[in-house]
Parts: C-alpha cells; structure tokens; sequence
C-alpha cells in the first residue's frame, strides 16, 4: 500500500457540480418543441427588416424611406439596385432560411424517433415541419435559384429543379397529413393547415409555370370550404380579422407580456420623425400610388397607404411633421407602439391570392372565363368594375396589375416582377441599373462563399 | 609515519562533511567530521586521494606539515550536471532527450517575480513573452505553439509535485529549472505534457555549519520605448483638417491647455527585494529556510503587487539512511492594487487640449464648445457644447478605481524514499497546494457621474436618481446609487500523489535503470463565491455585504467547481552499454475525469529515446580536441487535456425568442426548443514529435554547444467551427479539426575560459527557429477568426497552409489623392480622399473580405539570447541580451482611432495632407479598416541585463562573501515598431485568436535600474 493504494476506476468518476448532468435534469424536450421553434423562427427580427429590403424596397412599389442619412446599414443599396454579395440583408435571410430548414429537418427526425403512440399527432407534427420547410426552401429557391439542399451536401449548389421537386415532395407530404383548417383543436389554431399546403404548392407551381397544377391545387383551396374573402379588404389587417376567413397562413403574433411577435415588425415600418412612432423604413412609393389612383382603387390604396397627417381608423392621428409622405398600413397595430414585439399577424398565405393563381393559371391554359371569375371576385370586394376581356395577353397583364395593388407589401412584389418578365423594363423605367441576366437573382452571400469556396456564385455577380 | 590532521572545506570556507580521505595503495582511510575535519596515519611522501561527490578528486603529497587545510574544488564541467528527467535523475551526459537546465545564479541575475520571466532569452527552444505589468504572468511557448485554442502553459512540477503556476516561488529559492523539450523526454508526463514541463527544484540543506544569507536590491523604473504623441498645435491642425475633409466645426489656434498624458499618467516606479535565508545540515537532519519580500509599484500611479514567501525543506534521513523523508512548504501572501490598464489605452486617445483638471478643481473631459472652437466646457448664450470623444479622462478612472486583491497559496509536500536494497528505491509522494484568493472593488458610482462633466452638482444626481425611481415601488435603479461594492472569495485545493520504484543497476559494462509506478490526482476542487451590492457607508471599515444598502437588489453568485481528477500508470527503461550506447523507452497511461464521458478516455502515450556518445569510442577517445560528442534521437506521443468541451446543445428561453411562438385564440405562448449545435464528442489533443541533437564539447571543455531539429505534430486540434450559414446549426461549436505542425532548429554555443588566475571570461549564445503551420483542416472548418480590435474589425483568420493566429487583413496599396480616383477604382464603402487605398486582390471591382491577405503572424519564427561574462579579480560583469525576429504586430491604437482621438507625433508629421503629399501615410479623415499599414515587423534586440559587481575580499572572518552590483534591466531595445512594446501577451494569456500580437492596451516595456548587495554568514 505504500506504493499503490485504490487505484481503481471509481477515482475518475467524478460528480459535476457546476452543470446538472443529463439524468438529474427534469428536462425532457417533445417533438411539439421542436415544432414550435420552426414556427417561432418566423418571428426573428430578420422578418422586420432585411426581409423588407430583399422583398419590397428593392422593387417598384416601395422606397427605403425613413431620413435621408438613415440607411437601415443596406437599405439605400437594396432601394437603388447596387447591392452587392456581401450586403447584409441578402445574407441575413440566406442564413435565417437555412437555420429554419435546419429546425424543420430536426422537428421531423425527433418527431419520428421519439416513440409517439399516437400516429395522426405525430404525421400531424411532421406535416408541420414540412409545410415550414417547403416555405423557406421556396423563398430561398426563388431568390437564389441554384441552392444546396442542406440534407444532401452543404458545399455546393443543387440545381434549382432539384430544390423544386424536393419542395414539392414535402408539401405532397404535409397535404396527406396535414388537417383543415376547421379540424384543428381550438388551441392549435395557426397551425400549418391542409390548405395552407395546397396554396403553397399552387404557388409554387405558378412559379414554375405548371399551369395545371397550378390551377389544381388553387382549386382544391377555393373548393375546400375552409375559406372566404374578407367582406372588407381592409378588415383583413385588423386584430379580429387574425385567422379570420380569408387567413390561410400568417405569423402569429401577440402584444401581451410576455410580448411575442415579429420582433419590431410594425415599429421599422411605422412614421418616423416629429409625432411618428416608428423608423419609417419600406415606404410606399409615388409610382405605387398612381397605380392604385389610376385604376380608382381607393379602398386598396387607403387600406394600403399610411398619408403623413391623416387620421387613422383607429381615430389615431399622424402628424403632419412626420418624416415621409407615406408609410406602409399593412404593417400598422394599433398596439405596442414602438414596442419591440408587435401584435401584428403578418400575412403570408390568403384566399385573395389563391384566386389570383387560380385567374392567372386558367388563362395560361386559355379558360379566360374561369380566369375572369377568379379575378372579379378579388375587384368586386374592392367594387372595381368587373374585368371582361378574354384577350389571353391582356387579361394577364390586368392579372399581374390586380396582384400588384392586391398584395401590395405582402413580400411578393419583387419575385413577381422577376417571374413575369417585367422586372427590366420597370425597374430601368424608374432608373434603377437593373442588368438582364444578373439581377434576376440575387447573389449567394459573400459570407457562404468564403466559408464554402468550391460554391459558384450566381451569373454577374 | 605521522599522525595528519586537517580539514577539507569547499572554495568558500565551508567545511566539508564526509569527505573520504584515502592513503594511495594502502588501506588507511578516514573520513571527515561535521566540521570536515579529520586525522590520518601517512608518511611523507606519500600521496591522500581526497574525494567528494560534486567535488573534483585531489591528490595531495604528505610533506612534513601534520596540519593540513585542503580546500576542494567544484566540479562544474556540465556533462556531470545532475538533470531531473521526471520521477527521477539522471547526468547530463547519458540524456537521450532534449533537455535544457538553467542554474539558481542565472535566475536571480535577472531581478523579476517569476523565474520564467528570468529565463527570457537563456535556452533555445523556448520563446517567452514577458509583461512588464507588475505581477503579471508571462507566455511561455516551447518549441512552438501547438493549440489554437486549449491550454497553452506548460506543465510545471516544483519538487516532483504539479503545480498550477510558479508565481507563488520565489526566484531566490530555485536551486535550478530543468525544461523537458521534447515529446521523448516529455512523455511521462502523458496529457499533460503537450505545452512541455518545466521542472522546478527547489533549494536543499547542505551537510555543513548553518549558512546565513541575506540578498536585497532596490531599483527604479521607467517606460523604456515611450511614444511621443502630437502636442496641442499639431492636434489642432490635424483636427482641422479632418474637420476640412468631413465637415464640421474646427478649432481655435488659441487653446487653455497643452497635457502630455503619458507625463501625467506614468510615474517612475519600483522594485524592491529582500531575500534571508539560512540552511545547514547534520548528520539527520537537512534544513533550508527563507523568507522574501518582493514589492514592486508600476510605471501606472499606485499600481501595487507585493508578496511575501516564506520557503521551508527538510530531509530527514533514518535507519542508517535506508529512509529518506523530505518536507517541502512554500508559503507565500500577495497583496495587490490593481489600476485599469486600459488608462494607457485610453491616454493615448486624449486630446493634449483637454485638461486634467479644469482650474477649479474638477476632471478634464472632452468638452468642446462647437462655436468657438475652443475646447471647455464653458459656454457662452447661444453657443453648443459637444464632445470631442467618449472617451472618458484616465487620470479619472486611475484615480476612481478602488481594487484590491489578497491571495495565499500553500504548496508543500512530502516524499518518503526507501532503499529496499542496494539497487532498489521505493518512493511515495504527496503534494498538494491550496489558494485562497479574495478581491474587493469599491466603485464610488457618484463620484464617477459627477466627474463626467464639470457642470454637473450632487443636487442634479439626487434629482435624477429620483427622476428615474419608480414611482410605484419606489424601486431606483442601480445605476442611480451612490457606490457599488463587489467582493470575491475563491479557494481551490489540489492534491497528487505518485508511488514508484527505482531500480539501477550495473551489470559490468550494462548500465540498467528501470522506473514504474503509478500516479493520481485531483485538481480544481473548490469554490466561488461573489457578491454585489449598492451604497455601503463611505467609510472603508464599512465595506463589507453587511452594510450595503436593503434599497438595491443584490447579487450573489457561488458555484462549487467540478472537480478533475486523474490516474496514471508509468514506466521508464534505461539502458546503456559502457557509456556509449544508449536507449530509452517510456510508457505513461492516463485516465482523466474530464473525458469520461466519451468513449476512449484511456490514451497511452509512448516515447523512446536513443543515443551514441561517440567521444567515448575508442577512435575518439583519446582525442585532444573532442571531449564529447553525442549523438541522440526520439519520438514521443503527449497530451493535452485543458482542452474546450461543448455546452449544451439544445437551446430554450422563457422570454420572448425566436425558440418560441403563440398559437390559439388566445395566442398562448408555447415554449420551444431548438439544436444550436452538433453533438461532438471532444477529447485531447494529441502531439507528436521526433528530433535529433548533437553535444559536443571541444578543445578541454572550453568550447560546448549542441544542436537540435525537431519536427513536432498535434494531430487532432480543436477549433472553434463556425456553422456554415447553410448547415442547420446556429451556434459555433468545438470540434477536432486540424493539424499544426512545429518545425524547427536549436543551437546552443558557449566558450569560457580562464586566461589566468585574475581573468576569465565566457561568451555564449542560443539561436532557434521555428516553423508553425496550420494543416489537414477538415472541409468548411478554417475561418475561425479572432484579433478582435473592439470596433468591429477583426485581424487574424485560420486557414490551411498559414501559421496560428495568422493575420489576415487588406493589403494597403497606396493612399487615394483625389475623388476621381475613387470613382474610377474599386474601394470599399465610405473612401475618399486622404483615405488608405485597399489592393482589389481579385480584381472583382469590389473590396469586401474576399481580397483580404495572409501576413503571417505574431509568433517570432526565431529568437536568440546572447551572454557575455567577464571576471576579473573580485570584479564580476555580465552582460545578457534577447530579440526575436520573423514575427508582426499590430498597432491597434494607432489604427482604431475614431471621432477626435489624438495622434502621435510621427502620425502627424507624416500625415496625407492632400494630392501629391504621400502615398503611404492616410490624412487626417482616414477609415478604421484593419489593414497591413498597420502591421509592422515585431522584430526587436534588447539587452535585457547589464551587472556590474564587486565582491569584498576577505575582510572579516565571520562574513564569508559580500558583494555589491549595479543591474541594468532592459536598458535598451532595438526595434522599429511605433508603438510601446512588440512584446504583446494579449487576452486570455496569449490565445492566439485573440489580441495576441496586437497593441490596444499593453503594458509598456520598462527599464529598471538596480542597486543590490549579497551577503553571506
């Protein structure tokens, strides 16, 4: 014993006492969590402002705003169209798409390993994730083009028909899965639907000109009887109205402590200045303003359009001071003034839209009348007069204007002046030094590319 | 034949005990007393063989004299040095590692708190980076830098016993440091040995009469590179011509106040030491004592550090010394007051316009009255008062900062050694060492807030503390209290124990030496324990939690540390055949707590050695110009267990995050979770190493030097990953994910001689090189970046094929002399005029990270230290010199200016003042890019040590030596860096992917002039 004494294992065991070990933790994560951290990716701060920049500023119907010195760190260079790879907006959505790819992916492994008993609950979950994943795999796809898909290889780039199929596989999966709307527990309401999947993957191939399918999968919306419009398109943005009829996917959001909501979303967007209460960013432009007041669309542009020094609905006054003509309405909660977490529900999918796709693929396919339908119901609740033409190429561009002045600062504008073709002639028309063949795409972030260098970077940048 | 008597003492007078008297060719012996005296039987004519071990043999004729005095000399040839190898000893000549030892008279040459500090310079191998900030604690890399980011220090042993750090040692009580290289040496000491050990053996009676002695220096010092900083006319023109260039007011040509804030803010400060020590020994009993007091002010206004230590071993020897016991204690007592350091940073920023103090008393601070262009606080109707800077005034914030810290560390140990029989040793040993650290911070936070402004009243601080009460619950918020008192208890405890067996033997011409044993330990067993609170009463017995105000929410934080603990297994074989051939192999096994989790928490780390001493064969041996030539080589595996681990990777919040969402009618909040970042499982980094060396000594010892390559590998080094955008994980993670490989070269060369009795003199130097390099980094794990300059600019990147902590930066390609050119070129964002102009390496058309270059790095890739010794007579002078070369650093004050900072003197004289007036230097309005006009050669020569002393001859018969010298420390330094010092430790001790090598707020190199005297009893 003088040599060796107790020289067994039982000495390296030894208790932490800094961090509670795994097995003393009451701890225990469910498949549900996993769900909701997807979900909750949806409220990062990154929706409040680079998703502005890269969606609306960037386009004709929105100007950075705000004061003139105020550039939002990249916003000016988004609103002028002299961007670049390493502008931090573009990067910052790259990154938030991915890492919410990433909690999907993970939501659905664990859901699937973690012994769920009940199999509709479980397949319910996974619907979910998979609805959250096929939606950021789509904004990533259709403002990136070419992009990895995170489960197969992280280095390169995976062709953009690749990325397509496999949006349009998860998105098959969550409409198998998935309940309506009207089948949800009370509690659940918010949840990825059925419908929401069907009105995705409508989306998703009008963009990729599947006018059948398009038209399809709009239709199985419009016929499912979960939805209706809206009687009054400015209720839609209204606090009774969140989840309403015409909701088919929003954000959720809430202004009670604790607060939770798209972090400032309502507050970048507010007016700014002397009696304003907000950072005056993603302004409605003169350009957009005459596309509502040529076309006599009132209730749009007033539901649409914050005017410095009038009074809002809510009886709010905005100051005649303020610092820009305009601001975005849809972004305004009567709520949380300034505060960081918004009340508001941003809205990502309606029925207003699926018509739209529904107007829009059946004239593809020539059905101008089923075309027209669709269309008229979206101006008759805005009382324009009804649309009559059955010329194919005129009543597409009238489907094009209709979705520019319906979905006005809904993030679509940018992607569907890339997807029809117009972007050159309109954004050169407003003296933007839009290069065919280049910003079509935005560029994959100076960032990824250092870290990844065998990665290619999209054509002209 | 007559009866001798006679007594043997060593070159000082001290009696030698045990010394062996023989009569050649006969059998009478004798041995000699405690007092080293002896009697004899010898005829004249025939001859005494006096030996000693340690001590050169004497052959002394008998004449007719009976009383005889033999004086012995020591035996100082190297090669018969006794080198600590670890669990054991052995002579320098039968090493097959590379070892390198520094004597006790080496180390208290150079006057410091820490004997690495001396070692500056002394062996090839080792690069030390010193501080001069007082109680600080130098970088130590031997044969360079193995680890991004685990434990770089090496493994310290005092007495046989692990120890943290060796700052609680006094220098004065190291009898000398033995520093194991390389990883065939190293290996015993398994996983943690990565980084090298150093061996430190502590000083040891000697059989003799008590030995009294008494050493003590005082010294002065002062900032030994100063940089002159622009005065107020050259910082007004400066001003204004940025002022030109962005707009905005300018200034008066007329100002109130010219401060040199380096004038005000260093001092000269001290350096005091008193060392007394008395050791001795008897026939049972060894003892060594001592106690010292190390005091030292800095160059920074009342920046204290004082220890005292008191230093007791013993050896007990019994049963006719079959039992050895030794007993090693070192107490020591620190007592420091701290000062920011980042008042040398932030006096470099001050404009020389703005005062101290203003005329009535108050601090200076940078108040600019933007009408009139003069720099006040004082406006007239009508006028605005800016800012020049935040900045707030450091004379302030030195005098404001109230800290002071204790601490008390007990180290000691006992070794118990029996002789089982003539070849075999059992050894058993304990060691532990406990610390106790506690700091006190009184922040007077009114104080503060009224020195902010000169305008400001303790009535408008009570009026808007109460402004900011809440009016409901009455609650004020901390920032409005009147002072703030933290306080801080750490106490930790480590123990180790080793129990081996020594077998030697030789059997004829084989010479065999076997160890194996078995080791444990257990560290970082203790306690924290902190609280804060607001508003103690003003006077200093108050401060204490006890009386902090119930107004304030207190903090209080305590975490038991876990506890780490280790188990090991060792074995050593050493063979070698007539002193020629030798061979060495190593075995250690360790298990270690940390590690348990993962799957293979046992590694093995084997090693071998082998050598040749040539100067032993018979071709050689007889030659009259080699005295030795060895020949050695080996490989060896170690560890490194202070590695990073990963904490949990699951991330949740309770609060309003992007983990959670609200779901319902009532838009409940649901809690979710998410993976923030893969699971690893982390263990040691592993080193490899082999080398080869050669020693020689040439021309009868009088010339020896050797020579070493090695090539040394960590195979599976830890980074931190940062997740790849795309990758589905949010936070960066440690994972294994690189090679780094050392290669490199050691020379050592020294020549002394004795010219004559009065005259000697010796001359030596060491060069070595080294090469680092990052390799095999796994795919999307390089870019790690660090460097950090605090303002959003980073300097260093790791990647493939570049060395640690490489610097990595815009490659500086001019300076823009007009608009135009900026227009017409790539530049980044915010150029113009009078700006650096950035090189577009890829020539995209655009300036962003991808045309960012490799500059290599701050690690000097050689260094060199020079010796020169000179005696004459009772005179003694030494001059000792250090440099390094290869390296860059970065001078982030230079670079990092923002707003009205000042500038110095060479900033402005060679400044852009516009088209045509350079095109190297950036104007007034320049960017704060980091670029590699700000990265400059951290080459540098110092001297570091001029003595002079002078030793008393005998003058009385009670004082046996006393000596009076004058040291130089640092007296001169030879560099072409702007800034204070090249030598930059940086963050964290010198982490590579931090400010290592790069100048925000360093201490600056001091120069000390000593005066001392040595005396012995």
């Amino acid at each position: 014993t003088f040599l060796f004494y107790g020289c067994s294992e039982d000495f390296l065991d030894v208790d932490s006492r800094e961090k509670i070990e795994a097995g003393d933790s009451e701890e225990v994560f469910e498949p549900d969590d996993f769900v909701t951290s997807t979900y909750g990716m949806l409220t990062d701060w990154d929706y409040a402002f680079s998703w502005l920049g890269v969606t609306e500023i960037i386009s004709d119907n929105a100007d950075k705003g705000s004061t003139p010195t105020s550039t939002g760190t990249d916003k000016h260079f988004l609103d002028g169209l002299t961007h670049t790879s390493t502008t931090p907006s573009i990067a910052a959505m790259w990154e938030r798409w991915y890492k919410s790819i990433g909690r999907a992916s993970y939501a659905i492994e664990y859901a699937e390993e973690y012994g769920l008993t009940d199999e509709d609950y479980k397949n319910r979950l996974i619907g979910e994730a998979k609805f959250l994943r096929a939606l950021n795999y789509f904004w990533l796809v259709r403002m990136f083009g070419d992009v990895s898909l995170q489960h197969t290889d992280l280095l390169t780039r995976a062709p953009e028909e690749e990325v397509y199929d496999f949006i349009e596989q998860d998105l098959l999966d969550a409409i198998a899965t998935l309940p309506n709307k009207s089948e949800y527990a009370s509690g659940d309401l918010g949840r990825a639907t059925k419908g929401a999947a069907q009105a995705l993957l409508a989306k998703v191939y009008l963009y990729k000109k599947q006018w059948e399918d398009a038209l399809n999968y709009a239709g199985m919306v419009m016929t499912s009887g979960e939805y209706s419009l809206e009687p009054n398109y400015e209720d839609i943005w209204r606090v009774y109205s969140e989840n309403g009829v015409e909701s088919i996917f929003e954000v959720q959001a809430r202004g009670e402590q604790i607060a939770h909501g798209v972090n400032q979303y309502s507050q970048t967007q507010a007016p700014r200045g002397t009696g304003g209460w907000g950072w005056g960013f993603n302004v409605p432009s003169e350009d957009l303003l005459n596309a509502f007041n040529e076309e006599g669309d009132t209730i749009r542009r007033d539901a649409t359009i914050i005017f410095r020094g009038e009074t809002l609905w809510d009886g709010r006054e905005v100051s005649g001071s303020v610092e820009n003509p305009m601001y975005n309405e849809k972004a305004y909660s009567s709520a949380n003034l300034g505060d960081a977490d918004g009340d508001k529900n941003v809205r990502i999918l309606r029925l207003a839209e699926v018509l739209l796709i529904h107007a829009e693929a059946a004239n593809e396919l020539g059905d101008s009348n089923t075309a027209l339908t669709s269309l008229n119901q979206v101006r008759a609740r805005v009382k324009l007069p009804e649309v009559t033409t059955t010329d194919q190429g005129q009543l597409r561009e009238l489907i094009w204007k209709e979705r520019r002045l319906e979905l006005a600062f809904e993030h679509d504008r940018w992607f569907d002046l890339i997807r029809t073709g117009q972007a050159g002639e309109v954004m050169r028309a407003h003296g933007k030094p839009f290069e065919d063949g280049k910003h079509e795409l935005f560029p994959v972030p100076n960032d990824q590319i250092n870290q990844t260098p065998e990665m290619t970077q999209n054509p002209g940048w | 034949q007559n009866t001798i008597t006679g007594q043997v003492t060593d070159a000082d007078n001290q009696p030698l005990p045990g010394t062996n008297i023989l009569v050649e060719g006969t059998n009478r012996y004798a041995v000699s007393d405690f007092d080293g005296n002896f009697t004899i039987e010898a005829s004249p004519g025939e001859v005494l063989q006096v030996t000693y071990v340690g001590f050169k043999d004497r052959l002394i004729t008998v004449g007719d004299d009976t009383s005889i005095t033999i004086v012995l000399q020591e035996d100082t040839s190297e090669l018969d040095e006794v080198v600590v190898v670890g669990y054991g000893t052995q002579k320098k000549a039968d090493l097959t590692g590379s070892i390198s030892s520094i004597e006790a008279e080496d180390i208290v040459k150079q006057p410091a708190l820490t004997a690495t500090q001396a070692i500056q310079g002394k062996v090839p191998g080792i690069n030390i980076i010193n501080s001069d900030q007082p109680g600080a604690t130098p970088t130590v890399i031997i044969r360079g830098l193995g680890t991004a980011l685990s434990g770089r220090d090496p493994l310290y042993i005092v007495d046989g016993m692990p120890v943290d750090n060796i700052k609680s040692i006094s220098p004065s009580d190291i009898l000398k440091v033995d520093v194991l290289k390389d990883a065939s040496s190293a290996s015993i000491y398994g996983l943690r040995a990565a980084n090298g050990v150093i061996i430190v053996t502590t000083k040891q009676g000697k059989k003799g009469k008590a030995k009294f002695s008494f050493d003590s220096f005082y010294g002065a010092k002062s900032i030994l590179n100063p940089v002159e900083m622009a005065n107020a006319n050259q910082y007004i023109d400066y001003f204004n011509e940025g002022a030109a260039a962005i707009g905005g007011y300018s200034l008066q040509e007329d100002q109130l106040h010219n401060t040199d804030w380096y004038n005000e803010l260093a001092q000269v400060g001290s350096i005091n030491n008193n060392t007394f020590a008395v050791s001795g020994g008897g026939e049972h009993v060894d003892y060594y004592f001592s106690y010292n007091h190390y005091e030292e002010e800095g160059v920074l206004k009342d920046h204290k550090y004082r220890r005292g230590t008191i230093k007791n071993n013993n050896t007990y020897r019994l049963f006719d010394d079959k039992l050895k016991l030794t007993q090693n204690l070192n107490i020591s007592f620190t007592n420091e007051n701290p000062k920011p350091l980042g008042a040398f940073n932030n006096a470099y920023r001050q404009s020389p316009l703005v005062p101290v103090r203003y005329e009535n008393g108050r601090w200076g601070q940078s108040f600019v009255n933007q009408t009139t262009g003069i720099v006040t606080y004082e406006a007239g109707p009508g006028e605005s008062i800016g800012r020049l800077y935040s900045h707030g005034n450091p004379m302030a914030d030195v005098f404001f900062q109230n800290e002071k810290i204790h601490t008390t560390t007990l180290q000691g140990g006992f070794t118990g050694e029996f002789s089982i029989s003539e070849d075999l040793k059992a050894t058993s040993r304990f060691g532990a060492t406990k610390y106790y650290f506690d700091k006190r911070v009184f922040n007077p936070m009114r104080e503060r807030w009224i020195a902010g402004d000169p305008t400001r009243t303790y009535e408008e601080f009570d009026e808007s503390r109460k402004n900011a009460t809440n009016e409901e619950t009455g609650i004020i918020p901390t920032s409005w209290a009147y002072n703030s008192l933290s306080l801080e208890d750490i106490e930790t405890f480590r123990w180790n124990w080793d129990g081996f067996l020594t077998f030697d033997r030789l059997f004829g011409k084989h010479h065999v030496n076997l160890v194996l044993g078995g080791s444990k330990e257990k560290t970082n067993v203790g306690r924290r324990l902190y609280g804060q609170g607001y508003e103690v009463p003003e006077k200093e017995q108050y401060w204490s939690i006890q009386h902090v105000s119930g107004f304030f929410d207190n903090v209080t934080e305590n975490v038991y540390y876990t506890p780490r603990t280790l188990m090991s297994y060792f074995a050593r074989a050493q063979y070698n055949f007539d002193n020629k051939y030798y061979i060495t192999a190593t075995i250690r096994r360790d298990g270690s707590s940390v590690f348990k989790a993962g799957e293979n928490f046992w590694e093995n780390f084997p090693s071998f050695g082998l050598g040749w001493t040539l100067s032993n064969e018979d071709f050689l041996k007889d030659s009259k110009h080699i005295n030795f030539l060895k020949i050695r080589g080996g490989w060896g595996r170690l560890g490194n267990q202070n590695v990073p681990l990963n904490i949990d990777q699951i991330q949740t919040s309770t609060g309003s995050a992007n983990q959670n969402y609200v779901l319902g009618p009532n838009q409940e909040l649901m809690f979710g979770a998410s993976v923030a970042s893969p699971v690893k499982d982390l263990t040691w980094e592993i080193v490899e190493e082999w080398g080869v060396g050669l020693d020689l000594e040439l021309l009868d010892s009088r010339l020896s030097g050797s020579v070493d390559y090695y090539d040394k590998t960590t195979k599976n080094m830890i980074l931190l990953v940062q997740p790849l955008l795309n990758s589905q994980f949010a936070e960066n993670f440690y994972d294994h994910g690189a090679e780094v490989s050392n290669k490199g070269m050691e020379f050592a060369l020294e020549w002394r001689d004795n010219i004559s009795e009065d005259w000697s003199y010796s001359i030596g130097g060491n060069f070595s090189y080294n090469k680092n390099m990052v390799e095999n980094v796994k795919p999307a794990y390089d870019g790690m970046t660090g460097g950090s300059l605090n303002n959003g600019r980073i300097t260093k990147r790791l990647e493939e094929g570049q060395p640690l902590g490489a610097w990595w930066m815009y490659e500086v390609e001019g300076v823009w002399q007009t608009q135009d050119e900026v227009d017409n070129n790539a530049s980044i964002e915010g150029a113009a005029p009078g700006h650096l102009r950035y090189k577009d390496q890829n020539e995209d058309g655009v300036i962003d990270d991808r045309d960012k270059k490799f500059f290599g790095s701050y690690i000097p890739k050689y260094n060199y230290g020079i010796r020169l010794g000179l005696n004459y007579k009772n005179i003694d002078f030494s001059v000792d010199g250090f440099g390094v070369g290869g390296n860059k650093v970065y001078n982030g004050l230079k670079n990092t200016r923002t707003d009205n900072e000042n500038i110095t003197a060479d900033t402005y004289n060679t400044r852009w003042t516009g088209e045509g007036s350079t095109n190297i230097h950036p104007g007034a309005d320049r960017d704060i890019e980091a670029s590699d006009y700000y990265l400059e050669s951290g080459a540098f020569f110092r001297i570091n040590n001029i003595t002079v002393g002078y030793t008393l001859p005998d003058f009385s018969k009670y004082v046996s030596k006393l000596r009076f010298y004058f040291t130089a420390q640092n007296p001169f330094m030879f560099t072409d860096y702007s800034g204070f010092t090249p030598e930059i430790i940086g963050g964290d001790g010198g982490n590579p992917y931090r400010t290592a090598g790069v100048e925000l707020s360093a201490y600056p190199n001091t120069k000390t002039f000593i005066f001392g005297i040595n005396l012995e009893l």
